[in-house]
Formats: structure tokens, C-alpha cells, sequence
């Protein structure tokens, strides 16, 4: 189970997160909502082990991201908005080289390799480097590069930014399939229609508060809106701009 | 495997098949190095066969007798002309290479004069030059060897001594000294050219790609992540090396280039030389890697990087270029100069005159160097504000966040104190401003000149820079009046600190000697001969710098460091202020200038008060010009290669001892400090 307790990050005079409390349990499917700005990258890097958290706790299935970075790593695959691939190694080198990164190695690391290759049907392109694929295709390797150790947790920011529909819906069949097999996903978009399908529920953060957690259709009743865009606008409109309005 | 080699040996891989890096590691030296070397030669042999192929034409203007005449045709490599204009103008005009002009003919045994004209800017003119000067030579031992005949005289009377010079060096050694002056700012060169781009792609490059997030996302500790992108870097500097090194020498001792031995130069180096060499460039690679990668990752682009690494570049070029120089000996304190001591090792090497104990201090202090360097590197990778800054939702929330003017107007905020960005920058501009304006006025109006430069060019831009910036002036200068017991510890502190700064200025005489016109200008301006002088020179030299330079140092620049850790504060305002009095001739003044600098800028922020480092600079400067113009202390004081009075160091000691204890001591300093740190709280 991914879990924020109380999480505060901030830098210097800013708060970017505010006592964020919000859990991820197995086989669920979490969406975090919020306009640019809203502290959804710094929430999901403070999980990921990458922000130290001003005040509060995350843990990932009992693991503390402070006291235990290293083994929340190994319990987590943290895909990242820019990708991050290595544009001068192949598909298959990038995985193995994640693979080795989590200690794995020999045939049964080969085989794992392997395995992803095919699921995300990767196998054409596996011996090109990074540098010369498609978005579509850095996307599978990016996938295959985060699963590699099969992690129990799956951290997804904004995963199908500038992908086209194809590439997009092998995202969304991908989570869930994750989810079908007890993982817990916590994923931030912009896209209300993946929310709208994938998500079990979801988390809405607005300047760093989280302002509204439920399942989508708790979220319509608590607004009076019959869409999540609409739902969405009405939990992260600022009470500040009504009143200067 | 090791996590740290699972990223050497990714980093490897990425690194041999980025063509940048391949390029500047492999194809430059081994390649390009040999073909430019021999390109040039045959280039310089071209044109040195082509002068000579044809013969210089040369005239000769008065009244020239036959046996010059008959010398000159006899010379095949001269051609005789005649020109109609003017000597000068011919030579310009280049329709003759040198000109010969007799002086009226002499009778008996008088001296005629005779003129050599040529164009030093042309090669041609040169040649015709030297060889017309071997006809007159040989003209004038005709006449010479003529007039001994005619009184009877052996040919030895006008020979009293016959020198021979010769060098006992022999050809390898000559060899040896010829490499060393070329190869070792080659090498230093080379390995660090060898860092820069791999640093900069595995750092900077990859935060831009959004790479360096992924990866710290596998379970690996940021110290194996550096460890294995930091021994990249270093090996491919180290690689680079010694490919150059092979490369020249192949390109030297396999006999490729005709001019070496047509001058007889053997430019062969032993191996165990090679192998010592070799060895150094270890360090020098880990050096440059640890350091570049460190400046590297807190860059946020390549382009960021490149820019911030470039005048790192420049700067490293300096030390590694002073074997160059002749006169700077490479002497111990030499050694443990960064950069400098393993150029300087190189050329020694070279040469075949290496001696252990420079040798052994190179290797050491270029090892704790890189050490340190490594420190700082790591210290990068571990920092969340280094890797992530200006790249999240701080960037979202303000998406002018890191622009410059954002940046800037953030350092200027009203209200507040500069942060030592800012200030530092702030004093860079005013030490430029001061040494190119200060010095230009300086040698218009002399004193009145260096007045005015202290006035115009530090106080009136503090007070610019505090008003400008918005910063509020109370806190920026340290405007605060001291305690009784603040401005007693002072008087203690300056009256241990001036004999300090007098025994740091002898010792330091042993190492590096002052230059005779230094001393006698300092003793000049510093010495009055009358009260009226003395009231001057009290005015020019004690009060004013109390007043500018403290606006400067102890206002603008303590003001904007306040944030950092105590003695990060004072010894970076004493390097600046012993910086600040540096000048081209001698850096004598630095230490002693650097010690008071700490010593009055602990005691400013200990009491908080800004009048207690004008009052501690007057009494400094203030006594040097009294000592200097009172007759009675003169002879005591006056002669900086003497040491200070033995009398005087206990009373020091004592001084310097109670004014540390009453500072201190000192209640509530800490308020000077800590209402000057913005609160986090929104």
C-alpha cells in the first residue's frame, strides 16, 4: 500500500505540498488531479524518493521513503514525465541496465528482459537506440524499463503526455492490466477521460492541499456536475478569484 | 556487480558512442596532433627552401670599393641591384631585401662608417640581412688582416682571447628540454578536454534529458551513482592523455619530423619518465573529472554548463602555462599549486632533472585536491535543491521561475539583505571598476587620484547597490552602534592582529622577496615630513579606506553572506580583501591583507556594528603611516625584512587573547544574524 501521511514539502517561503494524506491500496487505481503548479510532481517525487518531505511520512508497503529510500525504491516503478531514456543505448540495453540496477542478472534477468520485450511488443526495435525511436515506442521501452524488477507499486506521472491515441490507449491497457494483478497505481494527468476510465478513485490538489478524494462518482454528487471536467473545475476554482471577481 | 560499476560501465558504453567526446579523445590526438605537427613542418621547410632557393637582392649606396664589390658578386646567395629612390622606401617597397650605405672614405687608420638597412618585419629583408652582413665581415677582416701585415703584426694581435662557447647538455637532454617547454600545457590540455564534455553530457546533459530522475529512482546510493559516472569522466581524461602523450612522442622519436634532427635535437623521453607521467595524469584526470562533474550537475542544461565550465577552462590554463615563463622556479611551495606543480613535475620529468620531493609533493596535494573535488561533486548528487531545482512545481506555480530578472528581482526583494550571490557579484563589478578606472585616475592625479577612486568608486556604489537593490541599509552595512565592551574587544583584537600581520609579512619575505621599487613606493607614500603631510596622509590612507572599503567588505559583502556559517563569512571576506589588494607586481600584500580582513570582519559580526571595522582599519592603516613618519620609531619599524620586535609579540598574544575572549563573550551577537533570515512561513 502506498501511503502520504500528513506530507509537507516546501522550499524556502513556498508550499508546494500541504499535509497530504491520501493511500494507494493493492489492486487499486488512484488519479491525482490538479492544474500545473498544484504539487502533484512534487507529491509523486517525494514518494519516489527523490524529495525529502518537509514534515509528515510516505511509506510503500511499510517501507519509510526517509528512513528506507533504497528499499522503497525496489518496492516502486517511478515513470516520469520526460521518459528518461538513454538516448545512446538500445531498448534492450536500457532494460538490462535497470535490471542490473535492481540486482538482477543472468538468465533469470535475460529471461525477465525478455518477457517485457514481447509484452510490450518491443521485439522490432529492440536492438535500436533510444535516440532513434518514436514517442510511441520510448513509451513501451520507458514501460518495460520501470517494471523490470515487477514491483508491487507503480508511480505514473502524467504517462501519456504527448502521446498519440494509439500509443496511449497501450498506456491505459497497461495500468490495467497492473491493477488486475494487485498492483497499486498512483498516477497524475490532465486527461479526465483516462481518469474517467481507469481511475477507482481519485485525488484532487489545489495549491498544495489535497481538496477532495472519492471515487468518480462521489466526486459528481459532492460538485452537483454530470462530467469530471466539470467536477474538476468546480474543486480546484480559487475562493480567492470568486471573491476578487 | 557493484552499482557503482553497473554505472561505470553504462556510462561507458553511452560515452564511446557519443562522436563529441570520440572526437576529442581519439581523433585530435591521435590523428590530428602528428598531421598538424608535420603539416607545419613541411610548411615552415617550404618556405624556408623557397627563400633560399632564390638570391636576395641587395644594394649598395656610396662609395664602394672593388674588393666589397667583388665579395658580393662572389656570394651566390646575393644578387646586387641598383635602386634610384630612397633606401627606406625601397626596402618598403620591397624591390630590395637590404641595403648597405657607406660613409665617406677614411684615410689610414680610421674607422668608416657603414649602415645596414633591412626590414625586421620580413622574412626576406632578414635573410638578405644576414647574409649581406657575412660579406661585410669578411670585408672587414680583408681590411683588417691588411693593416696588421702593414705594421708587421700576427693576425692574433687583434684576437687577445679566443672564446668557444659549448653546452655540456647532451642532445637527449637538449631533447628532453624542448619537449618539456611543449608538452606539458599539451597534456594538461588534453586531459582536460578529455573531462569537459563527458562531465558535462553525464551531469548537466542528463538532467536536461530527464535521465538522472530515472535513475535515482533505482535502488542505488547517489555516491555510486557519482562514483561510477565520476570514474567515466576521469578515465576518458586519462585516455585522452595518453593518447596525446603516445601520439607526440611517436610523432617526435620515430624521427617523422625533419627539423628536429636537422638541428640535432633528440626528443626521446626514458620510459620509467613515460610510466612517472603517466601515473601523474591520474590524479590531474580525477582532478579535473570530480571537479567538472561537480559544476556540471548544479548546471541545468548543457548549454548552462558549458557556459559555467568555460571560464574554469581559462583559469586552469593560467597555472598549467607557468613552466612557459622562464624565471618561476619549481620550488616546494610551487608543488602543491594546483595544476602548476604537475606542469611544472612534467616538464622537470622531461628534461631528466624530476626531483623526488616535488615530485612526491605534486602527486600528494593533486590527490587531496581531487579528493576535495570529489567531495564537492558528491555533495551535488545528494542535494535535492542541485538536481531538481528550478524544474518543479515552484516552476509551475511561477513559470517565470528561474528566468534571470525573476532571479534578480528575487535578490533584490526590499526589505532585506543582498544574498551572497549578489554581494559577490557586487564586488567583483566594483574590483573591475576600481582596477581599470581607479588606476587610470590614480596615474592622472596621483593621490588626489586614489581619493577620489576610493570615494567615487567603493563608497559612492555601496551606498548605489544597497539604495538600488531595495535592501534595507540598516542591515545591509551593519549599521548598528557598538557595545562599550564590543568596541574594547576590537581595540584589543586590531592591536594583537597588526603584529600578526607584520610576522605573516616577514615570513612570508623568505618565500617570496619583495621587489626593491615596491618597497620604496610603499615607504614613499606611507612617509610625511611634515604635520600638514601627515594630516593628508591620515585623511587618504586611514580615514577614507575605514570608511570606502568597510562599505564595501564589511558592509555589502559581510551583509550579503550573512546566511552562511561563520567562518564561511570571514575567511571568504578576508581572501576577498587580501584579493583586492593583490597587484601586478607582487602579491606580498595578500596574507597580511587577508588576515586583517578576517580578523575585522569576525570582530563586525561579533558586535554587529560596521563603526567597530572602520575603527580597527583607521588604527591599522593609521599606524602604519604614523611609524613610517615619526623619526624615533623609523629605524625600529620601518624595515619590512626585519622581524618584528620580540617585545612587542607576547603584548600581541596578550592583546589578541583578551579581544577574542571579550568578543566572544559578547551577549546577544547572534541578533545580528538571525533577524536577517527571511522565515520560511509564507
Amino acid at each position: 500500500m502506498i501511503r502520504f501521511q500528513g506530507l509537507t514539502k516546501r522550499y524556502g517561503p513556498l508550499v508546494a505540498v500541504r499535509d497530504l494524506t491520501l493511500e494507494v491500496r493493492p489492486g487499486e487505481v488512484v488519479a491525482l488531479l490538479g492544474p500545473n503548479g498544484a504539487g502533484k510532481t512534487t507529491a509523486l517525487r517525494c514518494l519516489a524518493t527523490l524529495l525529502a518531505p518537509t514534515a509528515g511520512t510516505v511509506t510503500v508497503f511499510g517501507a519509510d521513503a526517509v528512513r528506507e529510500p533504497l528499499e522503497v525504491r525496489r518496492r516502486i516503478a517511478f515513470l516520469a514525465a520526460s521518459m528518461g531514456l538513454y538516448q545512446r543505448l538500445s531498448a534492450r540495453e536500457l532494460i538490462t541496465f535497470f535490471g542490473r540496477l535492481h540486482g538482477m542478472d543472468g538468465t533469470a534477468l535475460d529471461a525477465r528482459v525478455d518477457a517485457l520485450v514481447e509484452l510490450f511488443g518491443i521485439g522490432g526495435f529492440r536492438d535500436r537506440l533510444c535516440g532513434r525511436l518514436s514517442t510511441g515506442q520510448r513509451q513501451r521501452v520507458s514501460l518495460a524499463r520501470a517494471l523490470v524488477h515487477d514491483p508491487p507499486a507503480l508511480i505514473l506521472d502524467e504517462p501519456t503526455l504527448g502521446l498519440d491515441v494509439l500509443s496511449g490507449r497501450t498506456i491505459h491497457d497497461f495500468i490495467a492490466r497492473e491493477r488486475s494483478q494487485g498492483k497499486a497505481v498512483l498516477f497524475s494527468t490532465h486527461q479526465m477521460e483516462e481518469v474517467d476510465l481507469l481511475a477507482d478513485r481519485v485525488g484532487v490538489l489545489r495549491r498544495g492541499e489535497l481538496v477532495a478524494v472519492g471515487t468518480p462518482p462521489e466526486l459528481l454528487a459532492r460538485t452537483g456536475t454530470t462530467n469530471l471536467a466539470r467536477a474538476f473545475l468546480a474543486l480546484v476554482a480559487d475562493p480567492a478569484d470568486g471573491e476578487a471577481a | 556487480m557493484s552499482p557503482w560499476w553497473i554505472v561505470f560501465t553504462k556510462e561507458l558504453r553511452e560515452t564511446v558512442r557519443d562522436r563529441r567526446t570520440l572526437l576529442m579523445m581519439v581523433v585530435v590526438p591521435v590523428l590530428l596532433y602528428p598531421v598538424l605537427l608535420i603539416a607545419s613542418e613541411q610548411i615552415l621547410l617550404f618556405g624556408q627552401r623557397r627563400l633560399a632557393s632564390a638570391a636576395a637582392p641587395v644594394a649598395i649606396l656610396g662609395d664602394a670599393p672593388p674588393e666589397l664589390l667583388s665579395l658580393v658578386d662572389s656570394a651566390r646567395t646575393l644578387r646586387l641591384i641598383h635602386i634610384t629612390r630612397p633606401p627606406d622606401e625601397a626596402l618598403r617597397a620591397d624591390t630590395v631585401a637590404a641595403v648597405v650605405v657607406l660613409g665617406p672614405r677614411v684615410e689610414g687608420e680610421a674607422t668608416r662608417a657603414v649602415s645596414l638597412l633591412y626590414d625586421a618585419t620580413s622574412d626576406r629583408s632578414l635573410r638578405g640581412r644576414r647574409e649581406l652582413s657575412g660579406v661585410l665581415d669578411a670585408w672587414r677582416d680583408t681590411l683588417l688582416a691588411r693593416r696588421l701585415a702593414a705594421r708587421g703584426l700576427p693576425g692574433s694581435f687583434s684576437r687577445p682571447v679566443a672564446v668557444a662557447d659549448s653546452s655540456i647538455a647532451l642532445p637527449e637532454e637538449v631533447g628532453g628540454y624542448t619537449l618539456g617547454r611543449i608538452l606539458p600545457l599539451l597534456l594538461v590540455v588534453i586531459t582536460l578536454l578529455g573531462a569537459f564534455y563527458p562531465a558535462i553530457d553525464l551531469a548537466a546533459g542528463e538532467k536536461e534529458r530527464g535521465t538522472l530522475e530515472t535513475l535515482l529512482t533505482a535502488p542505488v546510493p547517489p555516491g555510486a551513482v557519482v562514483a561510477g559516472k565520476f570514474a567515466t569522466v576521469a578515465l576518458i581524461g586519462i585516455v585522452a592523455a595518453a593518447l596525446n602523450l603516445g601520439s607526440m612522442l611517436l610523432t617526435f622519436q620515430t624521427g617523422v619530423l625533419q627539423v628536429a634532427s636537422q638541428i640535432g635535437l633528440d626528443v626521446s623521453l626514458r620510459w620509467t619518465s613515460v610510466v612517472v607521467i603517466f601515473v601523474t595524469l591520474v590524479p590531474l584526470a580525477v582532478l579535473f573529472g570530480a571537479l567538472f562533474l561537480g559544476i556540471a550537475v548544479r548546471s541545468s542544461s548543457f548549454k548552462e554548463a558549458q557556459n559555467a565550465l568555460t571560464p574554469v577552462y581559462m583559469l586552469v590554463l593560467i597555472p598549467a602555462m607557468l613552466p612557459l615563463f622562464p624565471g618561476i622556479d619549481f620550488t616546494p611551495l610551487m608543488a602543491v599549486v594546483p595544476v602548476a606543480g604537475v606542469s611544472f613535475f612534467f616538464r622537470d620529468l622531461m628534461g631528466g632533472d624530476a626531483r623526488l620531493v616535488t615530485g612526491s609533493l605534486v602527486l600528494a596535494s593533486t590527490a587531496v585536491y581531487a579528493v576535495a573535488a570529489l567531495v564537492f561533486a558528491a555533495r551535488a548528487f545528494g542535494s535535492e535543491a542541485v538536481l531538481f531545482g528550478g524544474d518543479d512545481d515552484r516552476a509551475e506555480v511561477n513559470p517565470d521561475a528561474g528566468r534571470w530578472w525573476t532571479a534578480l528581482a528575487r535578490r533584490m526583494r526590499p526589505g532585506r539583505t543582498p544574498d551572497p550571490q549578489a554581494a559577490v557579484l557586487f564586488v567583483a563589478g566594483v574590483a573591475v571598476l576600481f582596477f581599470w578606472l581607479g588606476i587610470t585616475l590614480q596615474v592622472h592625479w596621483g593621490e588626489r587620484g586614489l581619493l577620489a577612486s576610493e570615494w567615487l568608486l567603493l563608497f559612492v556604489p555601496a551606498l548605489v547597490f544597497v539604495r538600488l537593490g531595495g535592501f534595507d541599509p540598516r542591515a545591509t552595512l551593519s549599521l548598528r552602534r557598538p557595545s562599550g565592551a564590543g568596541v574594547a574587544g576590537a581595540l584589543l583584537l586590531v592591536a594583537g592582529a597588526m603584529p600578526v600581520a607584520w610576522g605573516i609579512g616577514w615570513v612570508q619575505t623568505f618565500f617570496l622577496p619583495i621587489p626593491w621599487e615596491i618597497l620604496q613606493g610603499l615607504e614613499k607614500l606611507v612617509t610625511a615630513e611634515t604635520p600638514g603631510r601627515l594630516a593628508w596622509l591620515i585623511l587618504l590612507l586611514a580615514v577614507t579606506p575605514a570608511l570606502c572599503e568597510e562599505a564595501v567588505f564589511r558592509g555589502v559583502l559581510l551583509g550579503g553572506t550573512r546566511g552562511l556559517a561563520p567562518w564561511r563569512i570571514v575567511v571568504l571576506n578576508g581572501i576577498v580583501f587580501g584579493a583586492f589588494h593583490l597587484s601586478f607586481e607582487t602579491a606580498i600584500r595578500f596574507l597580511p591583507t587577508a588576515w586583517l580582513g578576517i580578523v575585522i570582519s569576525w570582530a563586525v559580526l561579533r558586535t554587529g556594528s560596521i563603526w567597530v571595522g572602520s575603527l580597527m582599519h583607521l588604527l591599522n592603516n593609521g599606524t602604519i603611516v604614523l611609524l613610517a613618519s615619526i623619526p624615533a620609531l623609523q629605524a625600529l619599524f620601518s624595515d619590512p625584512d626585519a622581524p618584528p620586535p620580540l617585545w612587542a609579540l607576547p603584548l600581541a598574544a596578550a592583546a589578541l587573547y583578551a579581544g577574542v575572549r571579550i568578543l566572544a563573550a559578547l551577549p546577544g551577537t547572534g541578533d545580528a544574524v538571525q533577524p536577517l533570515i527571511p522565515s520560511e512561513d509564507p
